[in-house]
């Protein structure tokens, strides 16, 4: 008791657990909300390279789709190398 | 008319659902309702002994769904509380015995039976919650002040608005001193995370293991706290919306409190 009077008058203020505790779920919360699987991942793939397709020749196989995270933003990247733009008028409506 | 139907889900295990589920179905009870719990873990049946019914099974909730009996005979009265009935799970099956229909089917007889039915939903998210919260016009989300209980109430609250419920918290086992020190999240912490309405606080209370332990109805002992909390929460459900929810640690602001926040041991 008398101990862990000195250690809370003395110790550097910690954040207390109940607090840590709300901000970690916070965080994870965020995190699992921006969680996608891989079969959304897939199909949205299939549908960026159908509309790709249409204004571009695109090597299909090595498009690359991923969703990178940083500390408190998350991207979608698409990689694709084009082959070529299709001319204008090819394009379907 | 017609009864409702409340769900009683967690997401997370051992949070308290079974004793939200035979509290509150007491006190709504005790309000003068015609009132059914029905015990959806399939094969892990608790809200019996909870109870103290689990000698008087005949018929279980799988029997009844399925039409191998009448919802009279699948109903126990309760030993003390006049009103109160429970359909209990089936212990041999598992949770996959009954579909989605099966149970939308069931929701419709028990409305006509009951002016409220409480559906203690299983630990999870597979079929035993589908099946409970299929027929579901309101839920009830049980969470503890505890991260691992918090997150499963996150995914379980999205789960229901997906279905075009919206549900509503108790915050249960909270324990006022560890909330104070700063050492428990405290229920605005879990309000805040998780933005649903709060129904109601429950703190940890003794009196929940021995009356578990006897298979007595803890809404009957004016002593104990977390019975009173439910009896505040069934009052709420049925409308009620006048009684305030006091927070627990106003009890706790005596002498102590103001003397360590003088001294800076604690936030105020």
């Amino acid at each position: 008791m008398l101990n862990n009077f000195f250690s809370k008058m003395f110790k550097e203020k910690e954040a207390p657990p109940g607090e840590v505790a709300k901000k970690r779920l916070q965080f994870a919360l965020v995190y699992d909300k921006l969680e996608v699987s891989d079969e959304m991942l897939q199909n949205l793939q299939n549908d960026i390279v159908d509309v790709l397709s249409k204004y571009f020749e695109i090597d299909k196989a090595s498009l690359r789709l991923d969703i990178t995270r940083q500390e408190d933003l998350s991207a979608l990247v698409l990689n694709t190398p084009i082959i070529a733009a299709k001319k204008r008028g090819q394009a379907p409506k | 008319m017609e009864g409702k139907i409340i769900v009683i889900t967690s997401g997370k295990g051992g949070v308290g659902k079974t004793t939200a589920t035979a509290a509150l179905g007491a006190a709504i009870a005790l309000e003068g309702k015609r009132v059914a719990v029905v015990d959806m873990d399939i094969g892990l049946r608790n809200l019996d002994v909870v109870m103290g019914l689990e000698n008087r099974i005949v018929f279980n909730v799988v029997d009844l769904a399925k039409g191998r009996c009448k919802v009279r005979q699948a109903s126990i009265k309760d030993r003390r509380i006049e009103n109160l009935f429970l359909i209990p799970a089936s212990q041999s099956d598992n949770k996959t015995a009954l579909s989605t229909d099966d149970m939308v089917r069931l929701c419709k007889k028990l409305r006509q039976e009951f002016d409220v039915v409480l559906i203690d939903c299983p630990a999870g998210i597979e079929q035993g919650f589908e099946n409970s919260v299929i027929g579901a016009d309101e839920a009830v989300v049980v969470c503890t002040p505890e991260v691992s209980a918090v997150r499963d109430a996150d995914r379980i609250i999205g789960l229901l608005y997906a279905r075009s419920i919206t549900p509503k918290l108790i915050v249960n086992r909270i324990v006022p001193r560890l909330v104070a020190s700063g050492d428990m999240l405290s229920h605005k912490d879990v309000v805040d995370v998780l933005s649903i309405e709060l129904i109601g606080l429950v703190c940890m209370d003794d009196f929940v293991i021995t009356s578990t332990n006897t298979g007595t109805p803890i809404v009957l002992d004016r002593d104990s706290r977390a019975g009173q909390a439910f009896r505040r929460i069934a009052a709420r459900l049925l409308g009620n919306t006048e009684i305030p929810i006091v927070d627990p640690l106003e009890d706790l602001k005596g002498f102590w409190n103001r003397i360590s926040s003088k001294i800076g041991l604690r936030k105020t």
